[in-house]
């Protein structure tokens, strides 16, 4: 689980956007998980497994790195 | 605020006005001997946890009403069960130190109804914690 200080970014809100402003709980609904996860991911509260992560991918219909970023050391 | 917060909250309201409660009451009205405490502590779990369900119980009515639509429980994802078991190794941690310091009491020389006390003051500080943490993960991270 990730803490406040997470080194991901994720595109969560803007591929929500894209996507004909899908709500959180329909995406929530999509991944199988709860949507105040969604919230938590959206504001970097939370890193998910990767499974999950898949999961948001698959529901955006993108690639992984499109919707989660790697903020490495010194970044 | 969600049912798992709510209930946290509800944890917290209930225990600590319990431990003060009995902590009141150690003062104002001394047990003469270690049975007398030992129900008296017994009797503080018991209404606790009957408490704890009756609040839980309103507090779901009142939010229900003021969100107006049903406060439900959702199912655990992988978030929750980290969480929950974050907490419950940090209610874990606290009644290991706090049972070490109740040994550490008696060691000292401190009488059984003392440490009967404590060991309670332990236990609710460990049953505080799991909620306190679980409140603090969902809305900190």
């Amino acid at each position: 689980m990730g803490k406040g200080s997470a080194k991901i970014d994720n595109t969560i809100r803007t591929l929500r956007f894209h996507a004909g402003e899908m709500t959180q709980a329909v995406l929530a609904e999509k991944v199988g998980v709860t949507r105040q996860t969604i919230v938590a991911m959206e504001q970097g509260r939370y890193s998910p497994s990767l499974e999950v992560a898949f999961r948001v991918a698959q529901a955006f219909g993108v690639p992984l790195e499109q919707v989660f970023q790697y903020r490495g050391e010194g970044e | 605020m969600t049912y798992k917060e709510l209930n946290a909250a509800v944890m917290i309201v209930s225990g600590a006005g319990i431990a003060a409660w009995v902590g009141w009451q150690a003062v104002t009205e001394p047990a003469p001997d270690l049975e007398s405490v030992a129900w008296r502590l017994l009797y503080a779990i018991g209404l606790n946890i009957v408490i704890n369900i009756v609040l839980m119980i309103l507090a779901t009515i009142v939010v229900s009403i003021a969100k107006r639509e049903e406060l439900k429980d959702e199912r655990a994802d992988e978030r929750d069960r980290s969480i929950s078991d974050k907490s419950l190794r940090n209610g874990y941690f606290a009644v290991s130190i706090g049972g070490l310091a109740v040994i550490i009491a008696l060691a000292m020389g401190q009488g059984p109804i003392v440490a009967a006390y404590a060991l309670f003051a332990v236990l609710m500080v460990g049953g505080l914690t799991d909620p306190v943490s679980r409140l603090v993960y969902y809305r900190v991270g």
